[in-house]
C-alpha cells in the first residue's frame, strides 16, 4: 500500500494468515466460544511463528469467483484473468455477472422459484439498475437506469430534517444522522395522502424520535422524525419530489424494461422481479412495487381487451416481486451460493487452461455452451 | 404516481365562474355559497387541506376539471397563509391574523396578479366576478378557520412544526403574494 508516485510501498502486508497450533486450542479462548478471532495477519503472523501455525491462503489451491457489472467489456475482464493466474497464481476463476448472483441469492426466500429468468432491480448508493435476466443471460439491450439511489434519499431526508428546523443537529454529523435516519426509521406506504392524514389520527404511534451523540463534544440530543419516514422510499415512486428533469417512477421503468425485451421472455420477467442491495430494504417496498406494476400492467391487458371489443381474453400476467432477508449483500451471497455447486469448478477457467490458451479464455462463458 | 386530483372533477349541475365551481360549503359563514346536503361530511375545503401536505411536494400539476382549479386556488392560499405565522405565533393571534388575510385583497384568478391567471378562463361581467370574490372570501374564511383547528394541535404555544415545514414548499412552483 503506498500513495500513487511514489516509488516504495510504504506498507507491505505479507499474504500470510496465523492460526492456533493444535495445542493451544485447549487455550482459555476456546472455553468462550472466541476461538475464531484468535488469529494474526502479515508480519504479525510471521513473528508469532512458534504458536500459530502459518498459512498462504491466496497462494494456496483456491478456485476465485469475481463479479463484474453486465456490459463489462471483454478486455477488462482479460485484464481480471492476467492479474489473478499471473500475480495470485490462482488455480480456476469464474467471473460471474452481478445480476445474475442476485438472482441465484433470491432462491433463498419464500415460494422461490429458483430459476436464472428475472429481472434484477439493483439499488446502491449512486444508480438503481433494472436488468432482465433470461436463463441466467443478461439482456443487455434492455437495461434500463435510474439515476436515484440511496445518496438521493439521504439527501431528501437532511432537507426535509432541516424543513422542520432540526436545529440540535451539528452541520458535520447532519449527513450521518439522516442516513441512520433513513435506515431505521424508514418504511414504504401505501398511499401518500392517507399516510400524513394516519399521522394526524395517531401521532404517538407514527412521530418517533432518534436520539443521537454529537461527534465532537459527546453530548447527546434528539431529533424529531416525521414525514420523512414515509416520503424517503417515496422518492423512487414519485421522483418528481426530489429531481426535476428525471420524472418517471420505478414501477414504469421496470414496465418498459420488460416490455422492451423479447416476447417470449416477458412472462418470466414479471413473475420473477428481485430485488438487490441497500436501497431497496424498505419495510413493503416489494409490496408497494408489485403493486404499482400490476396495477400498469392489469390496466394495458384491460385496454387491449376492450380495443378488441371482447373478442379476445388473454391469460392474466402473474407479477411476483421477490424480496428476502439477504437484499443488502444479495450479489456477494448469491455468489456464495453458486461457488458451492458442483457445476461452479466445471465452468470455471482453470490455470492450466490459461495458460495454454491465455487471457482470451475469459471471453467465453462455459455456461451456455450448450446454447452455442 | 403524480399529484392528486380533486374529486369534485366530475360534479355537475354547479354554476362556474372564470373556472371556479361555486360548489356547496358545510359552513356557517355567510356568503353565496350553495346550502350543503346535510348529509356532507366532506366539502372541497376539506378535501383541499388534506391534499394540501402531499400535493405542496409536486412542481408539475395536470387540471382536469374545475375542481383541480379550486383546489389548486385553496393550495396556494393555505401555504400563503402559513407563511403569515411565526413558530411563535400563539392560537389566537394566529385565528386573528388569517382572517384578515381571507377578508383583505381577495384574488380571484381573473386578476392579472394571480400567479396561474393564464390557466383560468376569464370572467364576463363585473357582477360575475363580484360574485366570485364573495364566494372566495367565504372560502378563505372558512378555510383560515379550519387550518387554525389543524396546525394547533396543543402539544406547544406555536403552530406544529409538521404543518410550518410546508412553507418554502410551493405547489406547482407557484405562490400567492
Amino acid at each position: 500500500m503506498g500513495f500513487a508516485g511514489n516509488t516504495d510501498p510504504q506498507f507491505v502486508i505479507p499474504t500470510v494468515i496465523g492460526l492456533p497450533n493444535q495445542q493451544s486450542r485447549y487455550g482459555i479462548a476456546s472455553k468462550r466460544g472466541i476461538e475464531d478471532l484468535d488469529f494474526h495477519i502479515g508480519d504479525e503472523a510471521t513473528a508469532n511463528s512458534k504458536s500459530y501455525n502459518l498459512n498462504y491462503p491466496i497462494r494456496h489451491d483456491h478456485y476465485f469467483l469475481l463479479t463484474e457489472p453486465p456490459l463489462n467489456a471483454p478486455e477488462n475482464r482479460e485484464q481480471m484473468a492476467e492479474i489473478f493466474f499471473e500475480s495470485f497464481n490462482v488455480q480456476g476463476l469464474y467471473i460471474a455477472v452481478q445480476a445474475v448472483l442476485a438472482l441465484a441469492a433470491s432462491w433463498t426466500a419464500k415460494g422461490s422459484q429458483q430459476t436464472l429468468t428475472g429481472t434484477v432491480i439493483d439499488s446502491g448508493d449512486g444508480v438503481t439498475h433494472v436488468i432482465p435476466v433470461a436463463e441466467g443471460y443478461v439482456l443487455g439491450s434492455s437495461i434500463k437506469h435510474i439515476p436515484i439511489a440511496g445518496r438521493d434519499i439521504t439527501a431528501f431526508v437532511q432537507q426535509l430534517l432541516r424543513d422542520h428546523g432540526e436545529t440540535n443537529i451539528p452541520p458535520e454529523d447532519s449527513l450521518d444522522i439522516a442516513r441512520r435516519i433513513k435506515e431505521q426509521h424508514s418504511y414504504t406506504c401505501h398511499d401518500m395522502a392517507k399516510e400524513f392524514l394516519k399521522f394526524d389520527a395517531e401521532p404517538v404511534k407514527y412521530y418517533k424520535q432518534f436520539d443521537a451523540v454529537n461527534s465532537i463534544n459527546q453530548q447527546s440530543y434528539t431529533i424529531d422524525v416525521g414525514y420523512e419516514r414515509f416520503l424517503a422510499p417515496e422518492i423512487f415512486f414519485n421522483p418528481e419530489l426530489v429531481s426535476s428533469n428525471f420524472l418517471t417512477p420505478l414501477p414504469e421503468v421496470v414496465d418498459t424494461c420488460i416490455q422492451v425485451s423479447p416476447i417470449d421472455t416477458r412472462r418470466g420477467l414479471y413473475s420473477n422481479i428481485v430485488l438487490s442491495g441497500g436501497s431497496t430494504m424498505f419495510k413493503d417496498f416489494g409490496k408497494r412495487l408489485q403493486r404499482d406494476i400490476k396495477r400498469l400492467v392489469d390496466g394495458r391487458v384491460k385496454k387491449s381487451e376492450e380495443l378488441s371489443g371482447g373478442r379476445l381474453q388473454a391469460k392474466p400476467i402473474d407479477v411476483n416481486v421477490v424480496a428476502h432477508k439477504k437484499q443488502r449483500h444479495a450479489v456477494w451471497f448469491g455468489g456464495s451460493i453458486m461457488a458451492c455447486t458442483d457445476q461452479f469448478y466445471q465452468f470455471s477457467h482453470t490455470k492450466a487452461e490459461y495458460e495454454e490458451y491465455g487471457p482470451s479464455i475469459c471471453r467465453h462463458n462455459r455456461v451456455f455452451e450448450s446454447l452455442a | 404516481m403524480p399529484a392528486y386530483h380533486s374529486t369534485f372533477n366530475s360534479i355537475e349541475n354547479v354554476r362556474v365562474i372564470n373556472g371556479l365551481p361555486l360548489l356547496p360549503l358545510v359552513t356557517r359563514t355567510r356568503g353565496p355559497a350553495p346550502y350543503a346536503d346535510p348529509s356532507m361530511t366532506r366539502d372541497a375545503i376539506d378535501e383541499a387541506l388534506e391534499l394540501f401536505r402531499p400535493n405542496s411536494l409536486f412542481k408539475n400539476f395536470e387540471i382536469k376539471g374545475n375542481g383541480d382549479r379550486l383546489l389548486i386556488y385553496i393550495i396556494l392560499f393555505t401555504s400563503q397563509c402559513l407563511n403569515r405565522l411565526r413558530p411563535t405565533t400563539t392560537q389566537s393571534e394566529a385565528t386573528k391574523t388569517l382572517y384578515s388575510l381571507a377578508v383583505a385583497n381577495v384574488v380571484i384568478p381573473a386578476d392579472a396578479t394571480f400567479p396561474l391567471h393564464n390557466m383560468y378562463p376569464g370572467v364576463s361581467d363585473k357582477s360575475e366576478s363580484d360574485t366570485l370574490r364573495q364566494y372566495l372570501t367565504q372560502v378563505r374564511q372558512e378555510v383560515a378557520q379550519r387550518l387554525v383547528t389543524l396546525i394547533y394541535t396543543g402539544e406547544s404555544v406555536g403552530p406544529s412544526k409538521w404543518w410550518m415545514s410546508f412553507q418554502k414548499r410551493h405547489f406547482m412552483g407557484k405562490s400567492m403574494a
